[in-house]
């Protein structure tokens, strides 16, 4: 059997730096927000699904689900604790969906809470300093850090499409206006296309303020039956579509930590969320037409160019166009990013996606103050994670 | 007395070898679809293929630079380097659909452009007093003379 799924309840902590709240006070704070959301308290909840971090707490073992239900409420639930690195909130999703739909549960939470540290992300404990671990070649024989990954991508496409450097801002630009009006977003305050390319550069053409820092937040959304949705009395966001997906021998991205990538004719770029975003079309029953919201990991502002493309939105190399036109702005053909996206909030990495999640239910019931797309009826999430992990979710009310 | 002399030795064992004077860049090959990996792999990775078995093989030591970037920013510590500054890493295509990122030597940052042609050579990062010079490989445009 498989039964409808619907979002309950949405939660989410404001992003920013919060060093006097350790990781699991954030998850308390977004799960109370979430079951307020939904008019319900945790005797009802009958499953968590965490996005596993291991940044912090865990119990060391990213056992975050577990650590939340031994302090908050000791019911004997499931736990289930799931890995995807940035796309792992996605991840927790599927899953937590998978239980409705099938039958096994009727109301099951899913959670992502994350303190990052400071600056480049540490390479983690344990690995082997050998020729076997990418992410340790990656670092010793190039020094390549992530922005570095993007910003190649990024001078191609200036090569390929004539992308210009305003055009790059005018992205991050777009970000900050749609933050403004997001109170959840870290940074709110509005920018210009001139204050972006006189940030300092990074990886050239890549400047400061055209790549995702690292934050604090959390954000969690309940899940639940047909039955439950219609007892909180609200309009239902139905989960129309959900997938997650790995990556394809062939596909041409520069996938970080890889030195070298084998490029295939007819494989997709970022096959992963590609192919995640085309199953949850192909289950929604769906194109790229009939959606109104989406929200995408914008790690860079490339991102924010490429990933629309990418997806069948427009043809490639239309995004710049898109883009100067302000089809992409709130309102636009499709808005994109309505919340300020990762360029506003900071990267919380495992809480991302399923903030992305909270977004779309606020921008479906019209709840999205100061940033609402006016009558939002279809919302789409894409995330990448590391280890070529996609995830994409689609709601409709 | 002359001071102990240590060798040069790659930044990571099984990276590259210099042969009769030539640097070259170990990869691995399948042997049923002929694919090359960088670095050596346990594996091939094709869907495709059923008998994943790999062999040691040299890559092709030269091809065209498809992307590259400048690092403007010290990479964490994990990577050292003698007398930083902002150096560019390119993204270069050896041929048959491979293509390997490593860092650019022997030119201007600004005179650096897509498409052209680039050749392997290996140089040292840095000297330490007790484990010697390690060298690593780096992409230099083809007419220079090579620097290994």
């Amino acid at each position: 059997m498989t039964r409808s799924v619907y979002v309950l309840g949405a939660g989410a902590h404001p992003w920013g730096k919060w060093p006097d709240k350790p990781q699991l006070q954030l998850a308390h704070e977004a799960m109370n927000l979430a079951l307020a959301d939904a008019s319900l308290a945790w005797p009802e909840i009958q499953g968590l699904v965490a996005a596993s971090s291991r940044f912090e707490g865990g119990m060391g073992w990213g056992l975050h689900a577990n650590e939340v239900v031994q302090s908050v409420a000791e019911q004997g639930i499931p736990c289930i604790n799931v890995g995807g690195a940035c796309a792992a909130g996605a991840v927790a999703f599927q899953t937590a969906y998978a239980l409705i739909a099938s039958g096994q549960h009727d109301v099951v939470a899913v959670l992502g809470a994350e303190r990052m540290p400071k600056g480049f992300i540490p390479r983690p404990p344990g690995s082997p300093d050998d020729i076997s671990d990418s992410d340790y070649l990656r670092w010793v024989a190039m020094g390549a850090t992530n922005p570095a990954y993007w910003a190649i991508e990024a001078n191609r496409r200036k090569f390929d499409f004539g992308t210009s450097d305003e055009t790059l801002a005018r992205a991050a630009v777009m970000m900050r206006k749609n933050a403004s009006g997001n109170r959840l977003a870290r940074f709110r305050a509005a920018t210009s296309i001139e204050e972006v390319l006189a940030s300092p550069m990074v990886a050239d053409p890549l400047h400061l303020l055209e790549i995702c820092p690292v934050s604090d937040g959390a954000a969690a959304v309940i899940l639940g039956t047909e039955e439950y949705t219609r007892k909180t009395g609200r309009k239902p966001v139905e989960v129309a579509g959900c997938a997650i997906a790995t990556g394809e021998f062939g596909d041409p991205a520069r996938r970080i930590p890889t030195v070298s990538t084998n490029v295939l004719p007819n494989v997709s770029h970022t096959s992963e969320v590609v192919n995640a975003v085309n199953s949850a079309c192909e289950m929604a029953g769906i194109g790229p037409e009939d959606v109104d919201v989406l929200e995408m990991a914008d790690n860079t502002v490339w991102h924010l160019l490429s990933w629309p493309e990418l997806f069948g939105f427009y043809e490639p190399g239309q995004g710049d166009w898109m883009l100067d036109n302000g089809k992409l702005e709130i309102g636009g053909q499709i808005s994109v990013n309505p919340s300020g996206g990762f360029l506003s909030f900071g990267e919380a990495t495992t809480a991302q996606a399923v903030l992305q999640i909270c977004e779309l239910t606020w921008q479906l019931r019209g709840e999205a103050e100061g940033h609402q797309v006016p009558d939002a009826t279809i919302g789409m999430s894409a995330v990448l994670g590391l280890g070529a992990n996609g995830g994409s979710v689609i709601l409709k009310t | 007395m002359m001071a102990q002399q240590h060798a040069s030795t790659p930044i990571v064992e099984g990276l590259f070898e210099i042969v009769a004077g030539t640097p070259k860049l170990i990869g691995s090959q399948c042997h049923a679809c002929n694919t090359i990996y960088f670095p050596q792999a346990l594996s091939c990775r094709n869907p495709k293929c059923r008998d994943k078995s790999v062999e040691q093989t040299f890559l092709p030591h030269g091809g065209t630079l498809y992307s590259y970037t400048v690092q403007r920013y010290q990479p964490p510590p994990l990577f050292r380097m003698d007398h930083w500054s902002p150096y560019a890493l390119g993204l270069v295509d050896l041929g048959d659909g491979l293509q390997v990122m490593g860092m650019l030597t022997g030119i201007k940052l600004d005179e650096i452009a897509i498409g052209m042609t680039l050749k392997l050579v290996v140089e040292p990062l840095y000297s330490d007093a007790e484990i010697g010079e390690k060298l690593t490989y780096k992409f230099a445009p083809a007419e220079r003379a090579g620097a290994a």
